[in-house]
């Protein structure tokens, strides 16, 4: 599904994903984890079409196509989609209308009717109760004045209500209460098919206890220098990463 | 640029009214003293050598009205509302539709106790003295029109005001000219619009009056959307005591269109609310020149404008806030913000405060910026475009204005004009 060969990114002159590789199929959940600065945002932005980056060399394949050469809305209509670190405040457009809007542009693409008041309604209301979030909030401007934790769990409902083939988690779970890490670790399992697959950025491997990744891989200086399975998240947690740098 | 006045003084020999001749005799006695203030008040917007190049601004029109038509269709648009039509500067009785309460009538209509009601107002509250373009407006109108809104008058429907220019008829340059009575305890809505029915260049001039008795309230709403016009608008508001003021001024095209708004609040407990935005391409020019005067004390005023520039478009504002030295307890806000989508777009924006009273509370400030880059790809990673992404930012920039609009009807016709506009704007 996604293919990423010897990336080499920089943004300012500064290199910051140097010669990385990544493969992942459908049906998967690989986890990334890493120091500080290494490089994980990067690269989650880089797959979801940001433009501030230079790509220097390699190749990003997704779904049989040259993924770098799409721009991100047309990356969000092939199934991608970021649940970001930092999500942005954007006052004076409601959330609804902002998630509305997303969910008939992508499904205009795949030429369906866009969904009507009533239908978005009543799917936006069964998403609303798995993520565990309330009306009031999605009245109100995107993320506009949103806590920490519900700026998150506004991510994993726009993931919820999008429906995505791909979707990264870049520490989703940093900020979040227990209770809502089990949400999100709910929606993601409740997201996870044959046909979709689920790359999570996290430092900590105790949301893994709930969403079990078939791969971890640890991420310095812009490389991916290990992978493991599930055991190497643990292993990270004890040992840190000196361990592996030396 | 314009020296000798004299021809326009046939326009005063022809005034039958001996009163409005030595208005009008006074007003271009003092033309050349206008004059001297107009290259530092027109200092961005050059509209004096423009349309003296382009038009005979002096030239004496005859005032034999002749017979025009409107499409049928264009004024189903506005079956079943309120209107006062005018067709190049001469109010169309039958075309309108008034209602009960509001009086509108031209000034040769009216009986003697309206026309010394008339005198009493017309010319004292206006900018002539201080601008030419009104100056020029007072001696050459062809008509002006008395709108009296009764006491206690509260209907909830607005009143449009409809201003057709047909230029095709070898007029290209038309003075609207009139004076809004807003009495006591009475609450109204008027919306404004200017529209050319041809797309001949032209120009317009309009100094509107508005006087209002205490305890009146009035909602006064001004759409500028004309690619070919050169206009000139004035709106002069005088209140008084407890009286409430809502101005609005929605630009989104225009040759050159230089607004002025002067507020008046003359007595205590006042409150004056003037919001201005403004969404401009291609070569459109708009100027905001806005004065608020507190003049007693215990008033409010409240400024925003926002403006957002794409293209080679041009925009001015200038707030002027004076507080007498009367004016104690006075709250006066301003604020201009603005978004610039390209490179060659420009702003000039100035606040300008005279504060005499020391009990104040004043505030202003201006912002230009661009588009949120990171708000842009947040949308774009849900699959919005980037072109979609870029209007609803628009929107979302312009709705902090129209939000103000308390009127509903209008409210929803002001935002689906913005969101059509900002459709058309990329960068
Ligand atoms: N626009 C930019 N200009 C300059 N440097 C940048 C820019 N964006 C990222 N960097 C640098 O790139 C490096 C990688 O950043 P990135 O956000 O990918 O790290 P990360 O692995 O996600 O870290 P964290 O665990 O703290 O989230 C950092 O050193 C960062 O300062
Ligand atoms: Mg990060």
């Amino acid at each position: 599904m996604l293919e990423i060969k010897n990336l080499h990114v920089s943004v300012n002159n500064n290199k910051i994903l140097k010669g990385l590789n990544l493969s992942v199929n459908k049906g998967e959940i690989h986890a990334i984890m890493g120091p500080n600065g290494s490089g994980k945002s990067t690269l989650a932005s880089i797959i979801a079409g940001r433009k501030e980056y230079e790509v220097n060399q390699g190749s990003i394949i997704y779904s049989n196509k040259k993924l770098l050469e799409l721009s991100a809305d047309e990356r969000a209509k092939q199934g991608i989609f970021l649940a970001f670190q930092y999500p942005i405040e954007i006052p004076g457009i409601s959330t609804t209308n902002f998630i509305k809007t997303a969910v008939n542009k992508i499904r205009e693409s795949k030429g369906k009717k866009p969904l009507d008041a009533v239908s978005f309604l009543k799917v936006m209301k069964e998403k609303m109760k798995i993520v565990k979030i309330n009306q009031t909030l999605l009245s109100r401007s995107i993320n506009e004045g949103f806590s920490g934790g519900e700026k998150k769990r506004n991510e994993i409902f726009q993931m919820a209500m999008l429906n995505p083939k791909l979707a990264i988690l870049d520490e989703t779970d940093s900020g979040l209460d227990i209770d809502a890490l089990k949400i999100v670790a709910k929606g993601v399992n409740k997201l996870k098919s044959k046909n979709n697959a689920t790359i999570i950025i996290t430092h900590y491997q105790r949301l893994l206890n709930y969403i079990i990744p078939d791969y971890v891989h640890v991420l310095i200086d812009g490389k991916i220098v290990k992978s493991g399975d599930k055991n190497l998240a643990q292993e990270l947690e004890k040992k840190g990463y000196d361990w592996i740098r030396a | 640029m314009i020296k000798d006045f004299t021809s326009i003084k046939k326009n005063i020999s022809k005034e039958t009214n001996s009163i409005l001749k030595t208005k009008k005799t006074k007003v271009f006695d003092s033309l050349d003293d206008v004059l001297k203030t107009y290259k530092e008040e027109y200092k961005y917007s050059p509209l004096l050598r423009k349309v003296s190049k382009k038009f005979d601004i002096l030239r004496v029109d005859s005032f034999k009205e002749k017979k025009k038509n409107i499409d049928k269709k264009i004024l189903n648009q506005y079956k079943n509302q309120y209107s006062i039509i005018t067709i190049n500067g001469l109010f169309q009785k039958n075309e309108s539709k008034i209602p009960n309460g509001i009086s509108v009538n031209t000034f040769d209509k009216l009986n003697n106790t309206d026309k010394k009601f008339f005198h009493k107002f017309f010319n004292n509250q206006d900018d002539s003295k201080s601008d030419i373009f009104t100056s020029i407006n007072t001696i050459n109108y062809k008509e002006s029109l008395l709108i009296k809104i009764d006491k206690n008058y509260s209907k909830k429907d607005h009143v449009n005001i409809l201003n057709f220019i047909i230029s095709n008829s070898g007029e290209s340059i038309n003075h609207i000219r009139k004076l809004i009575v807003s009495n006591q305890n009475s609450k109204s809505v008027f919306i404004e619009e200017f529209i050319s029915l041809d797309s001949i260049e032209n120009f317009s001039t309009s100094v509107t009056e508005i006087i209002q008795e205490e305890n009146s309230e009035i909602e006064y709403l001004n759409i500028q959307n004309d690619k070919n016009n050169f206009h000139f608008n004035s709106i002069n508001i005088s209140q008084k005591q407890n009286s409430i003021s809502n101005c609005f001024t929605f630009s989104y095209s225009g040759a050159l269109v230089r607004n002025n708004l002067n507020v008046k609040l003359k007595e205590k407990n006042c409150y004056s609310n003037m919001y201005g935005f403004y969404a401009l391409r291609e070569k459109s020019h708009v100027d905001n020149h806005t004065t608020v005067d507190h003049i007693d004390e215990n008033s409010i005023s409240n400024e925003h404008y926002k403006g957002i520039m794409d293209n080679n478009s041009n925009g001015v504002f200038n707030g002027k806030i004076f507080v007498r030295r009367k004016a104690q307890k006075t709250n006066a806000f301003q604020s201009n913000n603005n978004i610039l989508l390209s490179d060659e777009a420009k702003i000039n924006t100035k606040p300008q405060l005279e504060i005499w009273a020391d009990d104040v509370k004043c505030s202003h400030g201006c912002t230009v910026g661009q588009l949120d880059k990171e708000a842009i790809f947040y949308l774009q990673s849900r699959g919005i475009s980037k072109e979609k992404a870029i209007s609803m930012l628009l929107g979302a920039f312009s709705e902090e204005i129209i939000e103000k609009i308390e009127n509903q009807f209008i409210k929803e016709k002001i935002k689906k004009i913005t969101y059509k506009k900002l459709e058309y704007f990329t960068s």
